[in-house]
């Protein structure tokens, strides 16, 4: 099982990695913003995608839409500072299959990851 | 002066220091500005918030406290200041300001910009005179910090 984890911030991108380790995927690629996130789905097979919304070049809600558009089916949990109803729902309607408001601890994010792509194989 | 403005801003220190680095910093009373020394090597972590009303906020931290508190964000001991440092103060800045953009709960939302970090000793962030500007000195286990608000209602 493998995930892309896309933010413009490394400390976040470390901290997402770590909750997927603990959630069973240890294999990762990282991506800084929403264009290097299209080109990583493009050239690679995901399992899980974990998207930040603010990001430079192009954003978070804009890839997902490219992302959906372009046919991608692969699960996306939104990792965002925007926390507003409206953000949410904006969100799910454009296909985020979860979301997850900044901050958050790793137990937070672990769990959502179960939630969507099943607990580890023991 | 509306203070109420800032309570979003502290409640969000409290939320993002709690939840992601397991620490509680201690709120000291609120000032115009100029809580730590002027001669102090510090990095300042800025976010710009627009929309019904603008503004910025800003994490103003001593160099010593920026690599405790991006040690214990990144997991790891960190002796300088380097590219990993200036992230993990600029994502500070940008969930203190994320949580209070959402307190606000405008519709439509306020946009935050993304984080600017500004680094040396002896300078001062300038806003322009319109402008209020509030400032919440802080200390904590990594050390001492201070938060600045500054907005005008548009």
């Amino acid at each position: 099982m493998k995930a892309l984890v896309v933010d413009d911030s490394l400390t976040i991108r470390r901290i997402v990695i770590k909750a997927l380790g603990m959630a069973g995927i240890q294999e990762t690629a990282e991506a800084g913003d929403g264009l290097e996130a299209i080109n990583a789905l493009q050239k690679d097979k995901f399992d899980l995608v974990l998207l930040d919304w603010n990001m430079p070049k192009m954003s978070g809600i804009d890839a997902l839409k490219k992302m959906r558009a372009d046919g991608f089916k692969t699960p996306v949990i939104m990792v965002t500072t925007e926390a507003e109803k409206t953000r949410v729902i904006e969100a799910i309607k454009a296909g985020a299959n979860d979301y997850l408001i900044k901050p958050f601890s790793p137990d937070q994010l672990a769990a959502k990851v179960r939630n969507i792509v099943g607990a580890p194989a023991s | 002066m509306n203070v109420q403005f800032i309570n979003p801003f502290v409640e969000g220190v409290d939320n993002v220091f709690e939840t992601m680095l397991g620490m509680k910093p201690k709120r000291h009373q609120l000032k115009v500005s100029g809580s730590l020394p002027d001669d102090v090597q510090c990095l300042t972590s800025m976010i710009g918030i627009s929309g019904e009303v603008s503004g910025m906020v800003a994490l103003r931290f001593p160099e010593a406290t920026a690599l405790a508190l991006a040690g214990r964000f990144l997991g790891n001991e960190l002796s300088e200041i380097d590219d990993s440092v200036v992230d993990a103060i600029s994502e500070l800045v940008n969930m203190v300001g994320g949580s209070a953009k959402a307190k606000f709960d405008h519709d439509p939302p306020l946009q935050l910009g993304l984080p600017t970090v500004v680094a040396g000793a002896k300078y001062r962030v300038k806003y322009p005179s319109k402008s209020i500007l509030l400032e919440v000195p802080y200390s904590s286990d990594a050390g001492d910090f201070a938060m600045e608000v500054t907005y005008s209602p548009n």
